[in-house]
């Protein structure tokens, strides 16, 4: 029996009998038809009602116990991830990558760069004075020399391939997968705002907008960087970050964590976020998304452990294990179809 | 000279036809592409595309020892009025192992819509090793205004992913679907209004 | 096609009998023009032209930045028949102007005057041919590209979605561009761009045949000078890449009118294929506006330091090379879409590989000075100052190149310091440094070299003042695209707003020389640079005959090296 033949008869009873009220057992339904013997174990899997989306926020604050968790908004740190005035460097980096990546930055392409632009200038001002008509009346007809020539062919090669080491080396701690049991976020880009889902805690998504300059102000915060919700998170351990699109493609991008992945529709990126130190950090939209491109900027705040499950209650989110209830929880009326 | 001429004026010809061939070629490429790059893309698990296994293919494929958690993510883009998510947020099993997943949707409108789910997974690495035996996503879905379904889907994951220096540490993989309005659903009431506009 | 009618009725010619050429009529002459000069001459005027409103449009822009908020977008929005009352139609207009800006100044001004002026004036001068290889395609691909311009002027005028006009960049990325604005503004813009490209791919044709069969005898591809040299590499880069742009903004169009689904992934599409495409044709694209200017700094160079350019091999086939290599690094624009990383490493080698070929096209110039008797002419004056540039705005390139390092640099404002240190500090000093090589060949008008070099340090300055603090605005993370900001950016935004106004000052000094030259400027003799002019171009009168070469001329062996 093909594949192709096997899904589409499923598609196609999954169509029927959605249409048709009148089935009940939505799993013994799927598992019926010609794909019945590969299934092993999955029949008896049950719904996880803790997942749903769109429970958390309102119903599942209502449902939750007592706790209803606490935060306050961090104030920012001076100069701490958010660019600084007159500022000409990189911003400090609170990650193992963006410190990994600001060394190679400084120590390696940084001396390079300026020592073969300074090697150019020098060597023009050198032939201005030297070759100039009055210092050299009669010009030479050299035009060739070999040696020469494979002297700045091959000394550009090492350089490069100096470069490219610790180049390919970080691209390599860059795409580290994410540890079993990492926190995930995902942060899905809107015209023009953005939302953080934590599908861990429950699945509640933060909405997060930009603040009015003079609010931004008040709260002590940078105009155009503040948002009214931050994306809050556990400093000192891996998260994984994920980003999408809804609408057209934005990019979720904090300098300070050298962190930028395109949030792009109908597609999920991933890469790690760690965060070495609780504190608040900033970011913008990076890739041109419509006319408030410039109006949807990325707060990051970053909590220890306790305090950022404190905030997780006041989002109506749950704090624990998540994967063990997909596993545990009893079966949920599997199908509801009230038009018939 | 007008023989001089002709000769000159064949010789322009000649190289003008093959530059124009190339350009030609090129043009025929970009529009190619969009097949190729969907062809390549299915053949490399490029860019987290996943791979489509038969019964027969996924009975021949044995279980290891690995452990391995799938992660699920529901995305719905602007303009399609559905609700869409998981039932599970992740699932833990074992490189090789079969297993299925739900999906629950919804039509939260007024009018039947035809919807189509799109895919892929993180770590982008893992998309050649990733195996859907079945899945909602195969075929558009119909749902009629307030209707709620539950969709399966029936994967495993590749034992070769253990021989793959770059994909084999990976101890979660996140199979993400997005569903959008197929484009031959019936057109909205809204879009309507947009041409009406126009 | 005919071909070199040029040579039909004219029996004798004396170089310096311009007067007695036949001439066409003045509508005959500019308007359905199949001669090589005039039509050169028409696209720098098109190109100047188009040039003053692109670089107008960077001076609002520029205003705009140069302190945080809105300040002069409404006024704009209002302006051009907006809704100022709506502020997204007022940021929409930010986007308008980015898009406009970019494909201006790529499409309409750098490659005309390059290719189109340059390239039409000289290749067929350098290789002693008496016109192009089909005079009356030259003459479609000119008035295909004003047609272009026009395109993209209307567009401006129509909705595109949140406001008026096309608000996308000119990178036009779906699903922006397509479900995203909505209205004719973004369609007139593509087909502007359908309009340009295939004026550009004729042209590329007609250079190709030109340079392949019109070479006088003796002028054997490797006796050719290297501005020809750039222009058949440039010539192949447009005619391998155009069609590839061409196939995905066609593709966008229908996606956008005819329900296709080549980048809506509702039909199975994918939007990052697009960008794939549009890299694809992109990177060459910009050494397609690089090379013509290497071409040109090589002829210069040579000329006034009164020596052969050095290691001309491989001049020639490091472009030869950069153009090949171009070919195959597009994915280094790409880096944050979520490529794996075997991808990313590849890019990230492939791109740096680019550097070698370049650091020879460098060193060589810097060697054919070396031992030369220099003689400090405007001309030359630019092309040192390109080098100088240049050299600045291809380092950073290596820097970009690590996709490691570029996660952090993405889409700032230090990729808009390095493309236009290599651009609008690279290429259009180039255009520069031509123009004054040239002018006084093309009018038969001497400019004024105190203006030219007054031109030239104050145009150094202001550009330099425009873009280096970019580099600093961009590593502290300043995105691009941005109408506002936060006020920690304001510092180096301000002082790049007033060297805007330094720039603009020395634009002023130019068009001041050109008009000076026009109206009183010394008459130009054929050879005005004096020994070191060794190219076909100074055998002949400034301005050359209306039809040039009626005998072929013959290049000795003895001439090359």
């Amino acid at each position: 029996m093909s594949l192709s033949l096997s899904a589409r008869q499923l598609a196609g009873v999954i169509r029927t009998f959605s249409i048709a009220a009148a089935l009940a057992f939505a799993p013994q339904a799927m598992a019926a038809p010609a794909a019945a013997p590969a299934l092993a174990a999955p029949v008896a899997i049950a719904p996880a009602p803790a997942a749903s989306a769109e429970a958390a926020a309102p119903a599942a604050a209502a449902a939750a116990p007592v706790d209803k968790g606490s935060y306050t908004p961090m104030k920012p740190t001076a100069g701490k991830g958010q660019p600084v005035a007159k500022g000409m460097t990189f911003q400090d980096q609170y990650s193992p990558i963006g410190e990994e990546a600001l060394a190679m930055h400084d120590y390696l392409l940084m001396p390079v760069i300026v020592v073969i632009t300074l090697f150019v200038l020098l060597l023009l001002l050198l032939v201005m004075v030297r070759f100039r008509r009055a210092a050299n009346p009669v010009a030479s007809k050299t035009s060739h020399n070999t040696t020469i020539e494979i002297i700045w062919t091959v000394v550009p090669v090492l350089i490069l391939v100096v470069i490219a080491v610790p180049s390919i080396r970080l691209l390599a701690h860059q795409y580290a997968p994410a540890p079993k049991g990492a926190l995930t976020v995902k942060a899905t880009g809107y015209q023009w705002y953005w939302g953080y889902t934590y599908p861990d805690n429950g699945g509640f998504e933060v909405i997060s907008n930009i603040l009015p300059d003079a609010e931004a102000l008040k709260r002590g915060e940078q105009p155009q960087l503040a948002a009214d919700n931050r994306m809050v998170v556990p400093a000192g351990e891996p998260i994984r970050m994920q980003t999408t699109g809804s609408d057209v493609i934005h990019a979720f991008a904090v300098p300070s964590l050298w962190f930028k992945l395109d949030a792009v529709p109908g597609k999920i990126n991933e890469k790690v976020l760690f965060i070495k130190e609780p504190g608040v950090y900033y970011g913008q939209c990076s890739e041109l998304c419509g006319a408030r491109h410039g109006y949807m900027p990325i707060v990051v705040e970053a909590l220890p452990r306790a305090k950022f499950e404190e905030w997780v209650k006041t989002q109506g989110g749950t704090v624990g294990a998540p994967a063990a209830a997909a596993t545990t929880t009893a079966a949920v009326p599997a199908k509801t179809a009230p038009a018939a | 000279m007008a023989l001089a001429l002709d000769a000159a004026s064949r010789r322009n010809r000649k190289v003008a036809s093959m530059a124009a061939f190339g350009a030609l070629a090129m043009l025929s490429l970009g529009f190619a592409s969009v097949p190729l790059y969907r062809m390549f893309c299915q053949a490399t698990g490029f860019g987290g595309t996943t791979m489509r296994a038969t019964a027969a293919q996924a009975a021949a494929v044995k279980t290891t020892a690995r452990p391995i958690t799938i992660r699920f993510d529901g995305n719905v883009t602007k303009g399609l009025p559905w609700e869409f998510r998981p039932e599970q947020v992740t699932q833990d099993g074992h490189i090789g192992e079969r297993k299925m997943a739900f999906f629950i949707a919804k039509n939260t409108s007024n009018r039947p819509i035809v919807g189509r789910a799109i895919f892929n997974v993180t770590p982008e690495q893992t998309g050649a090793y990733f195996h859907k035996i079945q899945c909602f996503c195969f075929n558009e879905q119909r749902l009629e205004p307030g209707e709620q379904v539950r969709m399966p889907v029936i994967y495993y994951v590749d034992p070769e992913m253990l021989n793959d220096p770059n994909a084999r540490d990976v101890p979660e993989i996140t199979l993400s679907y997005t569903f959008l309005e197929a484009a031959d659903s019936a057109p909205a009431p809204l879009q309507k209004q947009v041409v009406q506009k126009r | 096609m005919a071909s070199i009618p040029a040579h039909e009725g004219f029996d004798a010619h004396h170089d310096d009998a311009h007067d007695h050429d036949h001439k066409p009529a003045f509508f005959a002459r500019w308007f359905m023009s199949t001669n090589h000069k005039d039509i050169g001459t028409l696209y720098l005027i098109f190109a100047i032209f188009a040039g003053i409103i692109g670089g107008g449009v960077s001076g609002i822009m520029r205003a705009e930045l140069a302190h945080p908020g809105i300040q002069y977008l409404g006024w704009w929005t209002h302006f051009l028949g907006g809704n100022d009352q709506d502020f997204n139609a007022t940021l929409h207009m930010w986007n308008v102007l980015i898009t406009a800006h970019g494909l201006i100044m790529v499409f309409f001004m750098v490659m005309p005057a390059l290719i189109g002026g340059f390239g039409n004036w000289f290749v067929p001068l350098m290789i002693g041919a008496p016109d192009m290889a089909f005079p009356r395609m030259n003459n479609i691909s000119f008035w295909l590209t004003v047609s272009g311009f026009c395109s993209l002027m209307i567009s401006a005028f129509m909705p595109g979605g949140t406001g008026m006009g096309a608000g996308t960049g000119w990178t036009v990325y779906a699903p922006l561009s397509t479900s995203g604005s909505v209205g004719p503004a973004v369609d007139f813009a593509i087909f502007s761009l359908h309009l340009a490209g295939a004026g550009s791919i004729l042209g590329a044709i007609n250079f190709i045949t030109t340079i392949f069969n019109m070479r006088a005898p003796g002028m054997t591809l490797h006796k050719m000078p290297l501005f020809v040299w750039s222009m058949l590499v440039t010539a192949f880069l447009l005619l391998l890449s155009l069609p590839v742009l061409a196939a995905a903004i066609t593709m966008l169009l229908t996606d956008r009118n005819f329900g296709t689904t080549f980048f809506n992934p509702a039909g199975g599409g994918d939007p990052v294929l697009y960008q794939h495409l549009f890299w694809f044709f992109g990177h060459p694209e910009v050494y397609i506006m690089i090379l013509p200017g290497f071409g040109i700094i090589s002829q210069i160079i040579s000329t006034f330091s009164k020596k052969p350019v050095f290691g001309y091999l491989g001049m020639a086939y490091a472009m030869v090379a950069i153009g090949a290599v171009g070919f195959i690094v597009w994915a280094h624009h790409m880096y944050t879409t979520g490529l794996d990383v075997n991808t990313k490493m590849y890019f990230t080698a492939a791109t740096m590989v680019i550097a070698v070929p370049t650091g020879i096209k460098i060193f060589s110039w810097i060697a054919t000075m070396w031992g030369g008797s220099l003689e400090f002419k405007s001309p030359l004056v630019w092309a040192m100052g390109f080098i100088f540039l240049f050299t600045l705005g291809g380092v950073t390139g290596v820097v970009l190149a690590n996709g490691g390092i570029d996660d952090n640099l993405q889409d700032t404002y230090y990729v808009v310091a390095h493309f236009h240190y290599v651009l609008s500090l690279g290429a259009v000093t180039s255009l520069f440094a031509g123009f004054y090589y040239w002018f006084p060949k093309m009018s038969g008008r001497m400019h004024s070299e105190f203006l030219s070099h007054v031109h030239f340090w104050i145009f150094f300055v202001g550009v330099n003042m425009i873009f280096f603090p970019m580099h600093f605005l961009g590593v502290q993370g300043m995105p691009r695209r941005y109408p506002d900001y936060a006020p920690a950016f304001e510092y180096w935004n301000t002082i790049a707003s007033y060297g805007y106004a330094v720039m603009a000052f020395s634009m002023v000094i130019f068009f001041i020389n050109i008009a000076y030259s026009l109206v009183a400027g010394k008459k130009a003799v054929g050879n005005y640079w004096g020994e070191g002019a060794t190219t076909l171009e100074w055998t002949l009168s400034s301005p050359p005959p209306f039809h040039q070469f009626e005998t072929l001329p013959v290049i000795e062996d003895a001439h090359a090296h």
